[in-house]
């Protein structure tokens, strides 16, 4: 057993060691899965407890929030409070760790999601945010990421100032808003002994009653009874529907891009007039001085020439950021894609001959 | 077959009473009344019997699911843990626990109702015929399901065991029921099954947590996986022929329809077949790629300024 000191220095009370990595428990993993399946196509969200322990997060229990979003803030609070205490007393770690969302096509990145994670990370500096993208698990590997708003990111997003000089201050670009963890998945031992027995298991699971109450015939094929017997959803060829999707996603996302690029480019124009008018005023001054001055008038006072022309604000850059990062992400995934599609084509042209 | 334990344990047709009390009486033949049951089921299961108060031997909990229209099957997709306290002489249910809890279940799953209730380990007890009971006033018109987890290990399996329960006796007390054990089946969506795989693997693995696999790796293992198939049917293929094996008939008709499901393309078709494909994914790779260029620029112009 631990003694005080190590455990306390391993539970890091004070909070700072920074989280390396996340471990989900097994039965954490399926949670998510079968919430996230059960309701496409509308994204869900929900809780997971656990405890950080020695920089890597420990996620041993998560639940889903109700969708309702015509629900006031209070409703889902109580909601989540309730539910907290009732896992209380069996003894579920309580610890709030951070919360999961569901994605279709990886399309995630937007100011919701942005705050929502900031206001969790500003409340709990040791949370994570899954995301489990239903669209690519679909085809035979579960998609899940864990990420995090890095500390750039977070200190710029309190101050709400998203102009171009901030950010080149804090050198802060599309691909390092989040930073992303490793995941691992941890089985419990007894939960190993299951996994063994359903692989083995034909008829363990289905109880001696074959004779009794069932008219299932028992005698079909073993290996297609068994739990585990190997599925080849990963050796499909199709590539249109996935490619097709995610194309018209990135050029939705492109033309969004364009037109934060035309409001850009619309404040340019509208300082450089701006600035424009001001010269020109300025100018105007001084020869009105200088004639004065020869007439052997006083001066016109300079007046605030600030106040008169008021430049506009810049538009907060913080949408542009957002939609590069999108872009990125689909670009990415389109090449995650790709890289497996073409083994399986050249395998099957290999097979051909 | 009689036990020594309150309960029997009697295999007997009698399904009869339980299930066919809603399905029309002019039915000739008993409705088998089956269960499925979704693997994350388990897996809670075990969970809450690791996280069991000191001293306490086995836990109960509610069973979550929907049944079919005519309530012969039902499926069984959640559960929830419901603290319990079980003395010599008598056996507590935190009842409001148990209330809240659905209530809160149901605000995400709206279809989802209760159907039975689950406990760990193999031994039915009197007592289990009490909770049974209290669980079937809240099921209301269908009969309750009962599932066990042998976590002990007896046999050296988790035994999973379903059972329906039917009044046996003369008065009709409480306890005075019988267990008729109900087949049960394991049922999940693709996704999950996607899941089960990875955990599967992390099982092989020395008790340490396992990473989650990219695409190429997923793919990598499943081409292996085919790979060891064919050579197992080439091997057994082989030693038929050498005379080595007794031909079996059954098996040599399934080789021969599953080679044959294989498509013949003529070469040139698919030549073509595979040219095109093969320039639309490169199209689209290079397209995205020239995406990604573009925008690394931009961030990189960004930066200087």
């Amino acid at each position: 057993m631990p003694s005080n000191k190590e455990l306390s220095a391993a539970l890091d009370i004070e909070g700072t060691v920074p989280i390396h990595s996340v471990q989900l428990d097994a039965m954490v993993v399926l949670k998510i899965v079968k919430h996230c399946r059960e309701s496409i196509p509308a994204t869900v969200t929900g809780q997971l407890m656990g405890l950080d322990v020695n920089g890597v997060l420990e996620v041993t229990h998560s639940f889903p929030m109700p969708k309702n979003n015509q629900d006031s803030e209070d409703d889902a609070s109580n909601y989540q409070v309730q539910m907290m205490r009732c896992l209380r007393e069996v003894n579920v770690d309580d610890n709030s760790v951070g919360w999961y969302q569901s994605t279709n096509m990886g399309n995630f990145m937007n100011q919701s999601l942005i705050e929502h994670q900031f206001e969790f990370q500003q409340a709990l500096s040791k949370s994570v945010l899954i995301i489990h993208d239903v669209a690519r698990s679909s085809m035979g590997n579960i998609n899940l990421r864990a990420l995090r708003l890095t500390p750039a990111f977070m200190k710029l997003y309190k101050e709400k100032k998203f102009t171009t000089e901030a950010l080149t201050k804090a050198k802060l670009t599309f691909s390092n808003i989040f930073e992303e963890l490793p995941i691992t998945i941890r089985n419990t031992a007894l939960l190993t002994a299951l996994l063994y027995e359903l692989e083995t298991a034909d008829e363990s699971v289905e109880v001696s009653t074959s004779h009794l109450t069932t008219y299932k015939s028992t005698a079909s094929a073993p290996a297609s009874k068994s739990v585990l017997a190997p599925s080849f959803d990963v050796l499909d060829l199709s590539l249109d529907p996935y490619v097709a999707k995610n194309l018209e996603n990135l050029m939705d996302t492109i033309d969004d891009h364009h037109q934060e690029q035309g409001n850009y480019a619309y404040w340019q124009r509208s300082v450089e007039r701006e600035n424009k008018k001001k010269a020109a005023y300025l100018l105007n001054r001084k020869t009105e001085n200088a004639r004065r001055a020869q007439s052997g008038q006083a001066p016109l006072a300079n007046e605030d020439v600030d106040a008169m022309f008021k430049t506009p604000a810049e538009p907060s850059r913080l949408d542009h950021l957002l939609i590069s990062g999108q872009i990125d992400n689909y670009c990415k995934q389109i090449n995650e894609f790709a890289g497996p599609t073409l083994g399986k084509l050249f395998a099957v042209g290999e097979l051909q001959k | 077959m009689m036990d020594n334990s309150s309960t029997l344990h009697l295999a007997l047709p009698a399904v009869h009473t339980a299930a066919s009390a809603t399905a029309p009486p002019s039915l000739a033949q008993p409705r088998a009344f089956s269960t499925s049951v979704n693997p994350l089921v388990f897996f809670s299961i075990l969970d809450h019997y690791l996280r069991r108060n000191a001293g306490q031997d086995r836990v109960i909990g509610t069973l979550l699911g929907v049944r079919s229209e005519d309530g012969s099957e039902v499926e069984i997709k959640g559960c929830y843990p419901v603290p319990h306290l079980e003395t010599e002489d008598q056996v507590e249910v935190d009842m409001e626990y148990h209330r809240t809890m659905f209530e809160l279940h149901k605000q995400v799953n709206p279809k989802e109702v209760i159907v039975g209730w689950y406990a760990t380990g193999a031994a039915l007890n009197s007592y289990s015929a009490l909770i049974h009971d209290f669980y079937q006033k809240e099921v209301s018109s269908f009969p309750a399901v009962h599932l066990t987890m042998d976590t002990a290990l007896t046999n050296e399996r988790l035994g999973v065991k379903t059972y329906i329960s039917a009044p046996v006796g003369i008065t009709s007390k409480a306890d005075n029921c019988m267990f008729i054990p109900i087949p049960c089946d394991v049922k999940y969506f693709k996704a999950e099954r996607a899941g089960l795989e990875l955990l599967a693997n992390a099982k092989s693995t020395e008790s340490g947590p396992t990473s989650l696999l990219s695409d190429m790796d997923n793919l990598e293992q499943s081409v292996i996986e085919v790979q060891k198939m064919l050579e197992r049917v080439s091997e057994y293929v082989d030693s038929v022929l050498a005379g080595t094996i007794p031909a079996n008939n059954t098996v040599g008709r399934y080789l021969m329809d599953t080679v044959s499901v294989v498509p013949k393309v003529d070469a040139a078709e698919f030549e073509k077949m595979f040219n095109s494909h093969l320039q639309d994914l490169l199209m689209v790779i290079y397209l995205a790629n020239m995406t990604r260029t573009q925008l690394a620029v931009a961030k990189r112009l960004e930066k200087l300024m």
